[in-house]
């Protein structure tokens, strides 16, 4: 009863505010009135009635204040006060406010954007029921692995290699004596095909899924039906896809008539059974879903296979991912076990490995996050730059607590006013926080545009071209903004109220009598000094950090390549296995160049398998005739099937022998280029030419290539790995399976101009074949070094913010301390110093300040640098230059922030500074 | 005013006092103050200063209600009339009052041969 009048009144006095007031008012007249009309029945005059009515009632004012407290509303009225009074204190100072609220925004919009993405690719885990209890397969052995042909992810690490690929056969084994675990599944993402629907080909990202894949990651598509193991018992018996929401609504239109659709996938008809629900990535990723979903029985229908054995039955190519839910309250080391005899057993059955070769070891390990390949790549690089935005976001913090408490002693005299007036100190240090909680509040605000706008840009700016510039979806994380605006009040809190609290403890009279006493003026500097200090040693971190990233995407696109990357455009051409045979392949390439040759404004051309720094690599055995060899090496280098004109078109010189020509066919003697490092490995000083290799082939089968010219070294997968031993082979005689083939184009054209020529060309050999991939080979070089940029730009940007918080917050506190002593500079300078003395002496105050911070700052900086050495190139993380520089920029910053402040003390006129007080 | 001074309102007794002013009949805020005077023949001294927030914390409370209406002499004007909730705190009051009255008076007419 009471609770609800209570909450009636208080709501009443909230939105009725003016209608109570009115009544309040109507109330009292009434109570005079009528007073007065008693008093005057007793023989008062009117005038004199009213007068004493009104004075024994008090003042209307003040009783409307009252009722409004005895509503409860006081508190809201002050609240509202304190918010008018706030706001016009930022108003009167929009610099300040704009410093301060610009900084904490961009210090919480950079955190929340980069904690945000972070969060989702190393936390998120995949959108599907009980995720936590996959299991991903995984196999590791050393270098003398038995596995040799693997599709998919591989590593060498210290410990040996490892890889996430299984043969297909090993897969059937593992599933069919499986106890320990559930149903074991596999898919594989089997890249970009060629779908065509209604005429209208597009290329998407595709993953082929085993029939119990759905059933076993327990999703149910939001349309039609799942692939089922129905669909994946015979080989190409059920052209049938599953497509991903955003497909559907991309492609048509969230239409339910699309189940049953027949599409073109590869130049073969498929059948669209079913959609995906909306947060279904697959499961290999978190981050991006491929479009269309199809299943394993389909792989040698749709995949370019690259080599001539059936995918579903040869057991030496490894390619499938397999992973298995764990059964309850069962033993995960049983399991692994128990599934490395299977695997064992099968390789030891269905590959033969020869005596020095090695059987490679099942692992299991969490399948929760697919192939985790995100947090693989990007984890370093995510916690770099994680450290680097908390260091701008208490940069910010520090700024926001500097900038409170300049004017909370600048503000010294007011609050002694308004103690003096009477005001409590509770009600001061409410206003205080009211005002600097008001300045936190404004900094999120500002700060949640800059992380959505942050957001997107890093986004695209890491989007993967490859994956035709899908753009990975992170869902804007609430948690961690909350976070980071928590930390922004709580600085704002705790500096906003500590300042308030000291000056609300000084005696009244004090406050009011200090103006320019110098007693105290140290210790009251000594804070605000500290915080520069310590933004100083911040920001030295950050500008350090700042150069070595310049300096190090300065130093990649230093690197001479070995080959001339202007006017060089690339595409790639994926010709269906189903349409092509290998000798078919070659033929096409081979009418493909020809048309390329004959085009207007190709200056050169030629076809290779592999483009140059496109963090593409093939690596093939290479084992020299009559070296003898050191038992530990190696016997592989890298490899490229070119075509006749490579040489000339990328501008690699021949140092020996000869190029390939049109004499070296598929029927003549198999001859081969080598590289000069390849040359200096196993001939050293002497003349390589003539001498002869082994390479294999997909079978196994020893093939013997003769050495023909010795070519100029070239970078390869990417800049910064020196040029690896190469060898180039004809097109027209590759040891395995020809393959996606890339085209590289020498024209002075643009790209614009010269692309409907290519693809033109191209058409005429084959209407059906897309251009894949164009770009040119700049574009391509910075594609691969999209993170060296992404660094270079975000830390470079970083430093400027720190330079500018940094001037703001010595500009600030030398400019207090010269106002602070006005008095006693006048002192100074009337007993005979000269203005350029006071000006080094203000000076010098900032500089060792600066200096301070500038040598704690290359403290952190060099216990720090271990974290970034592996991401640099051409430098050493304390390399000693960068260090040099961005001290001295620190310093010419500080100098040139109190440059202003120490004019103005030297220009100090004695006579009016003495009568300053 | 009456030949004693009038006594000063002890703390926190105003409430109680309006209460049973307003338990008698409406009342509007003057007739509340009259009333007082009247049943106290004038020996209590109301500062009306401190009314009408008495007024408006009651009702804040939910113990009286207030209403427009007429006055005698044709005015509009707020009466005031006590609620359910209001009837038993004012018992309560009275109650708690009545006992506290008994005690200090006890205590403040005891002999020294009681002790």
């Amino acid at each position: 009863m009471s609770l609800r009048s209570r909450t009636g009144t208080l709501w009443c006095a909230l939105t009725r505010r003016t209608e109570l007031d009115a009544q309040v008012d109507e109330e009292l007249r009434f109570h005079i009135e009528s007073y007065a009309e008693d008093l005057m029945r007793r023989g008062l005059g009117r005038e004199e009635a009213m007068r004493r009515a009104r004075a024994e009632l008090g003042s209307l004012a003040a009783a409307r204040e009252s009722a409004r407290q005895a509503w409860g509303t006081r508190w809201v009225d002050e609240l509202r006060g304190d918010l008018r009074y706030a706001l016009r204190m930022l108003a009167k100072s929009p610099g300040f406010a704009a410093i301060a609220i610009g900084s904490l925004a961009l210090g919480i919009g950079a955190n929340t954007a980069i904690f945000s993405i972070a969060k989702h690719a190393l936390l998120d885990r995949l959108n599907v029921p009980h995720s936590r209890d996959l299991v991903l397969f995984e196999w590791t052995g050393n270098r003398n692995a038995v596995v040799h042909s693997i599709w998919g992810m591989f590593d060498r690490g210290l410990d040996g290699s490892y890889s996430t690929s299984f043969s297909y056969p090993a897969y059937q084994a593992l599933r069919s004596q499986n106890r320990s675990l559930e149903d074991i599944f596999a898919f594989k993402d089997a890249g970009r095909m060629n779908i065509t629907v209604d005429g209208n080909a597009e290329v998407v990202q595709s993953e082929l899924v085993s029939g119990n894949y759905y059933q076993q990651l327990e999703v149910k598509p939001e349309l039609g039906r799942a692939i089922g193991p129905e669909d994946d018992a015979k080989p190409g018996a059920s052209p049938v896809i599953v497509i991903s929401d955003a497909f559907w609504s991309r492609r048509f239109g969230r239409s339910s008539s699309v189940i049953g659709k027949t599409v073109t996938v590869n130049f073969i008809p498929m059948t669209i059974i079913g959609v995906n629900p909306p947060g279904f990535t697959g499961a290999k990723s978190v981050q991006t879903s491929p479009e269309i979903f199809a299943p394993l029985a389909m792989a040698p229908q749709l995949v370019t296979n690259p080599w001539r054995t059936s995918l579903l039955e040869d057991p030496k190519h490894w390619w499938v991912i397999v992973m298995a839910r764990r059964k309850p309250h069962a033993s995960e080391a049983a399991a692994q076990a128990e599934l490395s005899t299977v695997l064992h057993n099968v390789i030891q059955t269905t590959l033969q490995p020869k005596p020095d070769e090695s059987i490679p070891r099942l692992v299991l390990t969490d399948g929760s996050r697919g192939l985790n390949e995100a947090s693989y790549q990007l984890q370093h690089p995510l916690s770099v730059l994680l450290a680097m935005t908390g260091l701008v976001l208490l940069l910010a913090c520090a700024n926001m607590a500097n900038l409170l408490l300049a004017r909370a002693t600048a503000r010294q005299r007011e609050m002694s006013v308004r103690l003096a007036l009477g005001a409590g100190r509770s009600r001061i240090l409410r206003q205080s926080l009211t005002e600097s909680i008001l300045l936190s509040l404004c900094g999120g605000a500002a700060g949640t545009i800059v992380a959505v706008l942050g957001q997107q840009a890093l986004l695209q700016l890491t989007a993967d071209p490859e994956s035709g510039g899908s753009v990975m979806h992170v869902p804007f994380s609430w948690g961690v903004f909350a976070f980071t605006l928590g930390l922004s009040l709580l600085t704002g809190i705790l500096f906003g109220i500590a300042p308030a609290l000291q000056a609300t403890r000084t005696q009244v009279r004090s406050g009011l009598q200090d103006t320019t006493h110098t007693v105290t003026r140290r210790r009251r500097g000594y804070a605000g000094k500290t915080i520069v200090g310590f933004q100083i040693a911040i920001s030295m971190l950050l500008v350090a950090g700042a150069g070595v990233f310049l300096r190090t995407l300065i130093n990649l696109n230093r690197i001479d390549p070995g080959f001339d990357t202007h006017n060089l455009v690339l595409f790639a051409i994926r010709p269906p296995a189903s349409h092509y045979s290998p000798a078919q392949t070659a033929e096409l390439i081979q009418r493909i160049e020809e048309r390329l040759k004959a085009t207007p404004g190709v200056e050169a051309e030629s076809a290779a398998s592999i483009p140059l720094l496109a963090d593409d690599n093939s690596f093939d055995d290479f084992t020299p005739v009559g070296v003898p060899l050191k038992s530990n090496e190696g016997r592989g280098a890298s490899d490229n099937w070119v075509g006749d004109d490579y040489f000339a078109t990328m501008r690699i010189p021949l140092l020996a022998g000869r190029a390939f020509n049109a004499h070296d066919t598929a029927t003549s003697e198999r001859v081969a280029i080598i590289n000069l490092a390849l040359a200096q490995e196993y001939w050293g000083k002497t003349n390589p030419i003539g001498r002869t290799f082994h390479t294999s082939d997909d079978q196994n089968q020893t093939l013997t290539y003769t050495i023909v010219g010795v070519c100029a070294n070239t970078r390869y997968a990417d800049l910064r790995h020196d040029p690896p031993p190469q060898f180039f082979i004809s097109y027209r005689q590759p040891p395995d399976t020809l393959r996606d083939m890339t085209f590289n184009v020498r024209t002075r054209a643009s790209l614009d101009a010269i692309v409907p020529l290519l693809r033109t060309a191209v058409q005429r050999v084959d209407r059906d074949l897309p251009l894949d991939n164009v770009r040119t080979q700049t574009e391509q070089i910075a594609e691969i070094t999209t993170t060296e940029r992404m660094f270079a730009d975000l830390t470079g940007g970083f430093g400027v913010l720190a330079l500018v918080l940094a001037c703001i917050g010595i500009y600030g506190v030398m400019a207090y301390s010269v106002s602070q002593r006005t008095n006693e500079i006048g002192i100074r300078m009337a007993l005979g110093a000269q203005p350029g003395r006071v000006l080094r002496m203000v000076l010098g105050e900032a500089s060792w300040m600066s200096i301070l911070g500038v040598i704690a700052g290359a403290g952190g900086a060099l216990a720090l640098s271990r974290l970034i050495a592996s991401m640099l190139y051409g430098l050493k993380a304390y390399d000693p230059a960068t260090f040099t520089a961005s001290a001295a920029v620190l310093l010419l910053v500080a100098l040139a922030a109190s440059w202003i402040p120490a004019r103005r003390a030297a220009g100090i006129d004695p006579m009016r500074a003495l009568r300053h007080e | 005013m009456g030949n004693e001074s009038p006594i000063d309102l002890l703390q926190g007794t105003l409430d109680m006092l309006v209460l049973k002013a307003v338990s008698l009949g409406p009342l509007h805020g003057y007739g509340v103050l009259l009333r007082i005077q009247q049943i106290s023949q004038n020996r209590l001294e109301i500062q009306q200063g401190s009314l009408y927030p008495a007024l408006y914390r009651l009702e804040h409370e939910g113990w009286i209600a207030g209403e427009w209406g007429q006055s005698e002499n044709k005015r509009r004007a707020r009466f005031y009339k006590l609620t359910a909730a209001g009837r038993r705190r004012l018992e309560n009051e009275a109650r708690k009052w009545n006992q506290f009255a008994d005690v200090v008076g006890s205590i403040l007419s005891a002999a020294p041969e009681q002790v």
